[in-house]
């Protein structure tokens, strides 16, 4: 049987499988190894599925447990276990505090304040869903019972809430520097400015509908003093010294990436005990939902690692760049194909499943064309954001209606989230038109 | 007891990501006041990064912490939803087989044959690959008592509990609990 024909229908059966529901790392994993051992077992020609038997089970355990034994990768339990101190020590919340003072005569100021706050928790934490789903509960039934348009008052922070995945630290980013063994610190720098870019358009989107409509954003009553705004500001220091410490720890060469995530989870834990917002009990608590929610990304992970070594022994990779070539795609357009094609694969799927089932095929295919891969992976990544939030199955927009409830229908949500969708298609051709955007900064090292 | 097992192992894994941690900062901070380093680092987080990531996994399946893509199965009725979550669970048992067995060939393997990494503490490498075959083997396990009880439930005429994506249940329910 031919290995293009086998990696297609393999393709097809795990698309079969995520519809039918099978969890994304059952599906990579099991297709992942059957394939394999069909491609050794066929290998001279007759089929002798036992002299498949050894090198399939030694191919898929190497890829697996060297993937979960890396040294590198402990980045992504510390990360991950920095959100939840960070939360439960009162640390990301503070940054939407003093935004919404600083910002409370604005017009839209609150709404303004949740797209900042999340910009803030994206600084400590790496995971988009993880974002809105936190700042959705402080900062959508305060607009809400404010008298805040609701389209406005959801989607705000459901675009919002995307900004984890662009600003570092990033689960998405590590995730693409392991398939793409790229420099996961170089990744993290590149997506500084595209973040600080998406979040600065959010804003402007607020701005502009609050402007033509303001009756979406009743203007806030109460007084502001300087020292109101002083002291807010202060509050903020903790979130923005380990936002510090990671980007200018990684940038100024005092650390990598991994030993950033292990000093900042140290320095959030003194923070939180010293200023008594932390107890045992919610460190422990962060941990346990750190370690179930590690694994299970890295189950999918390690599973991907299984499948992306049996795409490689089919060749359809080779196959389909041969293929690319032979047709004389101008660049422009297979950047816009496969704009299309994540656009397309992010309004049903996961981010993550996205990411590991499409970079087998799309990272030779760019390398091909003599795309940089950093900055290829920051256009990925703001291509998973905008997934979030597309209709039908915009996850970061699920989330925000569990929150809400009732109060607020989903149809209202997307209704409102298509102005920060024009947003992010400007940002994107931007991102793809100027790669010094994404580049400038781990260029400059 | 199987829940008791599973809570040990989640606590093991949460002190490896405190371990672990503790490591790298302390090696970091070494370097750079003294000049110096823990010996071995690398290795003893790779280590820890097998408690930390496989011990939960049992753990993870009994939150149904598991990302599954609901788009086409949301538009079914609820009892084949029931239905996919009972085949999404039987073909991860499928999936996960070849991994035990290939675990144990590999934890056999290392025992026997005595390996160990180079550096300054020769740490032995069979550790790793036990850790590998525990967390995996409990976690298989889990998932075949949940296929199980699913079985049973949907016979009985009920629903199974549909998959979270959420990774808060095991302590919310650890909560109540307590």
């Amino acid at each position: 049987m031919d290995g293009t024909l086998i990696g297609l229908c393999a393709f097809a059966a795990v698309i079969g499988l995520l519809a039918l529901r099978v969890p994304i790392a059952f599906a990579l994993a099991g297709i992942g190894t059957i394939g394999t051992f069909v491609i050794f077992a066929t290998r001279t020609g007759a089929f002798t599925p036992d002299r498949a038997v050894r090198p399939t089970t030694s191919l898929v355990f190497s890829n697996s447990f060297d993937l979960i034994h890396s040294y590198d990768l402990s980045m992504i339990p510390l990360f991950i276990a920095l959100g939840h101190i960070a939360y439960r020590a009162d640390i990301t919340t503070r940054i939407y505090d003093a935004a919404r003072v600083w910002l409370a005569k604005v017009p839209g100021g609150v709404a303004m304040a949740s797209v900042v706050g999340c910009g803030g928790f994206s600084a400590i934490t790496g995971s988009s869903i993880a974002c809105a789903s936190t700042m959705g509960r402080i900062c959508a039934p305060e607009m809400l019972r404010m008298g805040y348009d609701k389209g406005l008052a959801t989607a705000s922070v459901a675009a919002g809430g995307t900004l984890g995945s662009l600003i570092p630290p990033s689960v998405l980013f590590i995730i693409y520097g392991i398939f793409t063994e790229t420099s996961i610190s170089s990744l993290f720098l590149a997506g500084v400015l595209p973040g600080l870019l998406s979040l600065a358009g959010f804003l402007l989107a607020i701005y502009i509908w609050v402007k033509s409509k303001p009756s979406a954003a009743p203007a806030y009553q109460g007084e502001i003093t300087m020292q109101d705004k002083l002291n807010a500001a202060i509050g903020a220091w903790p979130a923005v010294a380990l936002f510090g410490l990671i980007v200018g720890g990684i940038y100024g060469g005092f650390f990598t990436a991994t030993e950033a995530a292990a000093i900042c989870v140290a320095a959030a834990c003194v923070i939180g005990f010293a200023q008594r917002k932390l107890t045992w009990r919610d460190l422990w608590d962060s941990l346990r939902e750190t370690c179930i929610q590690t694994s299970s990304i890295f189950l999918i992970a390690a599973a991907a690692k299984i499948f992306v070594a049996f795409i490689a022994l089919t060749g359809v990779a080779s196959d389909i760049v041969t293929s690319v070539s032979d047709a004389q795609l101008s660049p422009v357009l297979l950047l816009a194909a496969i704009a299309v094609i994540y656009l397309i694969l992010g309004m049903f799927l996961d981010p993550i499943g996205i990411m590991v089932l499409t970079l087998p095929l799309m990272v030779p295919l760019v390398e091909s064309y003599g795309f940089n891969l950093i900055w290829f992976g920051v256009v990925v990544v703001k291509l998973l954001e905008i997934g979030l939030i597309t209709p039908p199955v915009g996850l970061n927009v699920f989330v925000i209606s569990n929150v809400v409830g009732k109060a607020v229908p989903i149809d209202k949500i997307f209704a409102g989230i298509w102005r920060f969708l024009a947003i992010d298609v400007v940002v994107l051709i931007l991102l793809m038109s100027f790669p010094i955007i994404s580049l400038l900064i781990p260029n400059s090292l | 007891m199987l829940y008791r097992i599973e809570r040990l192992l989640l606590d093991l894994a949460c002190c490896a990501v405190i371990a672990l941690g503790a490591l790298i900062t302390a090696s970091v901070l070494l370097r750079v006041t003294l000049n110096s380093g823990i010996p071995d680092t690398i290795v003893m987080v790779r280590e820890l990064m097998v408690v930390a990531i496989v011990l939960p996994l049992a753990a993870a399946t009994t939150a149904r912490a598991h990302i599954v893509v609901e788009f086409v199965s949301n538009r079914l009725p609820m009892r084949a939803q029931g239905m996919l979550v009972i085949f999404g669970g039987m073909f991860g048992l499928l999936a996960l087989s070849p991994l035990l067995y290939a675990g144990w060939n590999e934890t056999v393997h290392m025992i026997t044959s005595g390996s160990y990494y180079f550096g300054q503490l020769n740490l032995p490498k069979w550790p790793g690959r036990v850790l590998f075959l525990i967390g995996m083997s409990f976690c298989w396990l889990r998932l075949l008592l949940l296929v199980i009880g699913d079985i049973r439930t949907l016979r009985a005429g009920g629903i199974p509990a549909l998959s979270e994506t959420t990774s808060s249940t095991f302590v919310e329910d650890e909560k109540d609990r307590a």
